[in-house]
């Protein structure tokens, strides 16, 4: 024959086709494959081997029964049998071991979808691996900050210069927007609105499910919805051409429609894209706008190193000429001067966009919050610690029992078994064990997978309907059942025939100083487990008490006032006047963690010096804010609504009359400007210091306290209700009416402050919560083990209690004897593990500007947690034992 | 009847048996087959539905003679058994009693 079946497919026919029919069915499929060959051999090769995978159905799977009767088939089937029948034996025992390992598995299981999860961010888009973000690194008055959006002309400057750029992509940050239809009178906020250029789609290969992903984009006043935004607004088909309001004023029609972004991409929040002409600025030749996220696909082959030297250098090429022509006076030389002196720099670079997600630390002018690594690292340890305290359990106990059977050892030794036979024996009593706690840890998984996402703010469901996931999950299990099987096995095979025969197991220790060995490494892990919890909740409640400088409790935020139009002063006027308000703020400024942009400011007299200057926050802010956030005047006086020269006047914080090198009382009367640009001092518009603000934490107490200025402005979008303490529903019932009746039909929404506070704490809430979870669960794990031991330590010396009980021993002084044994292996894994879960932890706290010192009774509590739970477990063992008559353990003999 | 129930995809290749009788292997068929249907089909369906008529004892079997073609394996023939044609003689009385039960209809044109 000139061509062949496909062998494996065939081969695999052979096997498993029964007798009779075989002939037929393989005449006729080799008749077709031939007749197919001639017209697509690729395609006769498929069809071939799909009709074989058809055939794999019980009409023509032949018997297997008596067909493969060969030694090692009876043998495994033997090899199973007995291991089914020792486990059923011993229920109790049984019990212990799986449960324990199924949640370790389950635990396992769970971290590594999260894992898999976290890992996966961005990878879904065409060329991933050759895309990169462009970033801004810059060091500007002492203060390092990165910007994961960049200028507007870059993205032109590089298609021009560089000749290794594939695709380029760029974005417009904007804030949230208010949208409607354009006949419809109620709004509805998007969140996560952003502007998007000509190749936004071409970029990251994606296609729109209406509309021409050519021109989607072109036209200015055009935007692309999401599917779920779409449908919130008007239905899928129905979108497109739609006309829709934006923030009341601007109308722009839908030009096409998207798929959802996956949860595990950076695009996920964002439902609204609008063509980036839609913004003044997109063909500004102003480099000092930060706003435009950048991307850019390389071509294949193109050394990265290069392209980041070629960034490097853009700065000198384009940002400073550009600055010299708006900033009169600015030469490269006074530049570089200024740069060496204050140590200043800013560069140009770019990131892979695969490592955005968990390599890069959260920049300004990022789309969605970010991963990070280290957390991966942590959960992957957690995850790693508590299967193998799994294990280790398992080796405990199954060893444990072995010393029962080595009788069974020695008779079958006796009757030729030798010791590979044996060795196999208990590995497939181990895998079968495994395979149990596989099945129970899978509905543990099903069933916690619900918490487990509430609490990571994940969307992670079980696959399994991949088959890789099955793959992964037997192998892992087969790997873990010969692991934790193979001590044991080992061990037990290695009993000497005669000595198993005569005298039991009575006097063979088997094992026990390995035994010893893996109660400590479960202990000490154990005991990190707690310092670490309780570190961490500590931090957690430092941050959450600490004296922030301004009140938190009990302000009430609204968003959005804009939407009053000018009736701003009424709407804060009229809730004002509502009974349990204290006070009324309108700013655009919270203080919490927000992305803000730095104001350059002179002195008097030392216009434009540039080591004079100094680049902090403003805020602009109405009269009655430091009195809403009972902010704490430590010289001068706070806005005064009378004076009208409070128009221009600014209070600083601590941080930034340090910045000025005076104290709070000189700089008092000290008149700063940012109105530099002007030709002469005199045009320009010059601030008077009038307070000084004790330093306030604005930023997470990760980090220190900025430098900032307050001054009076109108701008704002949002509105801070001091409320007093009562029931704030009645209140809150108050302002909303207030609210429909200026600003009908427009959504009211409010939080409060302190909520948005605790927000910003999430990843180490969540990290705290995750602690707890497995703190617990591998505490449980070790109890499982320590009670799994103590009982039989406690079944062994039975007859040894009788004896010391005829010859007089107290219940206590039995009692003690079993249990200090234990207790001594916790003791060891409390000097093991203090001192690293000590230093472990402080490095921890070394990310955070404010912290607390780890005290010495943490180390104490958890060292006394671990005796506690450990006396606990052991004492009941060793009570019953000691407490049960000596005649019943003797009489045996 | 029931245990003298056929499906229709059975049915047609009663059908094709009985059309070919003694003449009808599974390539045959199954070439008939996707002519007449216009798509795609499957051999071990063919195969399913021939041993399932088989089981029933509407079709019986006998091997050919061995040739060169089909990698020297024989060409196993069926034909229809008269439990089988009273099977298909059934189910066509049953089609055409109740087909002209239709009235008249018209679609309006």
């Amino acid at each position: 024959m000139k061509i062949q079946p496909p062998k494996i497919a065939w081969r695999f026919l052979r096997w498993f086709c029964r007798e009779d029919y075989l002939e037929e069915v393989e005449g006729d499929l080799i008749e077709l494959f031939e007749k197919r060959y001639d017209e697509s051999p690729s395609m006769a090769k498929r069809r071939f081997i799909w009709s074989v995978i058809k055939y794999f159905r019980p009409a023509f799977i032949k018997s297997f029964k008596n067909v493969n009767n060969s030694n090692t088939v009876s043998m495994f089937k033997n090899n199973i049998k007995i291991a089914w029948r020792t486990l059923k034996g011993q229920p109790f025992f049984t019990f212990l071991n799986t449960f324990g390992l199924a949640i370790g598995l389950a635990g396992g299981l769970l971290i590594s979808l999260f894992i898999y999860d976290e890992l996966s961010f961005d990878k879904m888009f065409d060329d991933a691996e050759r895309i990169y973000r462009v970033n801004i690194d810059n060091k500007i008055a002492g203060e390092v900050n990165k910007y994961a959006a960049v200028s507007g002309p870059l993205a032109e400057v590089m298609t021009k210069d560089y000749p290794h750029i594939e695709k380029i992509t760029r974005f417009r940050h904007t804030k949230s927007k208010l949208i409607r239809e354009i006949n419809a009178v109620h709004n509805v906020k998007e969140d996560h609105v952003v502007g998007a250029d000509t190749s936004f789609l071409n970029m990251f290969g994606l296609d729109l499910l209406v509309g021409d992903p050519r021109t989607a984009f072109s036209e200015k006043n055009t935007l692309v919805l999401t599917r779920s935004a779409a449908e919130k607004h008007f239905g899928l088909n129905d979108a497109l051409g739609k006309q829709l309001i934006l923030d009341n004023e601007e109308v722009y029609m839908v030009t096409g429609v998207i798929e959802d972004f996956p949860e595990n991409s950076f695009l996920r929040d964002h439902s609204v894209f609008i063509s980036i002409s839609s913004f003044d600025d997109h063909d500004s030749p102003a480099w000092n706008i930060w706003s435009f996220p950048t991307f850019v696909k390389l071509k294949e082959g193109a050394n990265v190193s290069d392209f980041q030297n070629y960034l490097g250098e853009v700065k000198d090429r384009y940002l400073i000429p550009w600055a010299m022509k708006t900033i009169p006076g600015l030469t490269m030389e006074v530049l570089k001067e200024q740069e060496e002196k204050t140590g200043n720099y800013m560069i140009f670079g770019a990131t892979p966009f695969v490592d955005t997600h968990l390599h890069s630390p959260n920049l300004s002018g990022e789309f969605s919050l970010n991963g990070d690594i280290q957390d991966i690292y942590i959960l992957f340890s957690i995850g790693v610690f508590l299967v193998l305290l799994a294990c280790v359990n398992f080796m405990n106990l199954s060893t444990a029992r072995s010393l029962k059977r080595s009788k069974e050892v020695g008779i079958r030794k006796t009757l030729g078994s030798n010791r590979p036979a044996l060795i196999v024996q208990f590995l497939t009593e181990a895998s079968l064990v495994t395979f149990l706690s596989l099945l129970l840890a899978i509905i543990l998984a099903i069933i916690t997978m619900p918490y487990f996402n509430a609490s990571s703010g994940k969307s992670i469901h079980i696959p399994f309907e991949e088959p890789v996931f099955w793959f992964i999950l037997f192998g892992a299990t087969l790997m873990l059942g010969l692991f934790s099987g193979s001590y044991p096995a080992f061990l037990m095979s290695k009993f000497s025939p005669l000595k198993g025969l005569r005298m039991g197991a009575e006097k063979t220790s088997g094992g026990a100083r390995t035994r010893s060995l893996l109660v400590v490494v479960q202990f000490a892990v154990s005991i990190f487990l707690i310092v670490g919890t309780l570190v961490i909740f500590q931090q957690l409640r430092f941050i959450q008490k600490k004296d922030l400088g301004f009140q938190k409790d009990q302000v009430l935020v609204l968003n959005d006032i804009g939407m009053v139009g000018d009736q701003k002063e009424t709407l804060k006027n009229e809730v004002e006047r509502l009974g349990n308000v204290q006070s009324v703020s309108l700013s655009s400024y919270l203080p919490t963690p927000s992305e803000r942009g730095g104001t350059t400011y002179f002195p008097e007299g030392r216009v434009p010096h540039a080591d004079a200057a100094i680049i902090i926050d403003q805020w602009e802010v109405d009269f009655d804010y430091a009195k809403t956030l009972n902010l704490n005047i430590i010289s001068g006086r706070d806005f005064n609504e009378q004076l009208m020269t409070d128009s221009s006047a600014v209070l600083l914080n601590e941080a930034a009359v340090a910045m000025l090198g005076k104290t709070p009382e000189n700089v008092l009367g000290l008149r700063i400007t940012d109105d530099f640009r002007k030709e002469s001092e005199k045009d320009m518009h010059f601030y008077t210091v009038i307070g000084v603000v004790r330093n306030f934490h604005f930023e997470t107490l990760r980090n220190s306290i900025d430098a900032l200025s307050l001054v009076v402005g109108k701008e704002s979008d949002r509105m801070m209700v001091k409320l007093k303490a009562s029931d704030f529903s009645e209140t809150i019932a108050g302002i909303e009416s207030v609210w429909d009746k200026l600003a009908s039909g427009q959504p009211f929404s409010y939080y409060f402050m302190d909520d948005s506070f605790n927000e910003t704490y999430k990843a180490e809430q969540r990290l705290s919560k995750v602690f707890v979870v497995f703190t617990t669960l591998s505490i449980f794990i070790a109890c499982l083990g320590l009670f799994g031991l103590a009982a039989y330590n406690a079944e062994r010396k039975a007859k040894e209690i009788g004896i010391r009980k005829v010859l007089g021993a107290t219940v206590a002084q039995v009692t003690y004897k079993l249990s200090s044994d234990f207790l001594k292996l916790v003791a060891v894994a409390i000097v093991v593990s203090l001192p690293l879960a000590w230093f472990i932890m402080n490095k921890w706290l070394e990310d955070f500007s404010y912290r607390i010192d780890i005290s010495w009774w943490v180390l104490v509590l958890a060292a006394f947690l671990a005796i506690i739970i450990s006396i606990l477990t052991v004492s009941q063992q060793s009570i019953k034992a000691a407490l049960s008559n000596p005649v019943k353990s003797l009489r045996s003999e | 009847m029931s245990e003298h129930s056929l499906g229709e995809f059975e049915e047609l290749v009663l059908l094709f048996v009985a059309a070919y009788n003694n003449e009808a292997y599974g390539v045959l068929i199954l070439e008939n087959l996707e002519e007449k249907l216009g798509k795609k089909v499957n051999i071990s369906a063919v195969h399913v539905a021939l041993k399932r008529m088989e089981n029933k004892g509407f079709v019986e079997s006998s091997y050919g003679g061995i040739t060169g073609e089909r990698g020297g394996r024989r060409k196993k023939f069926y034909s229809i058994t008269s439990l089988g044609k009273k099977v298909l003689d059934r189910q066509y009385e049953l089609r055409t009693s109740i087909y002209k039960q239709i009235p008249k209809i018209s679609f309006g044109q």
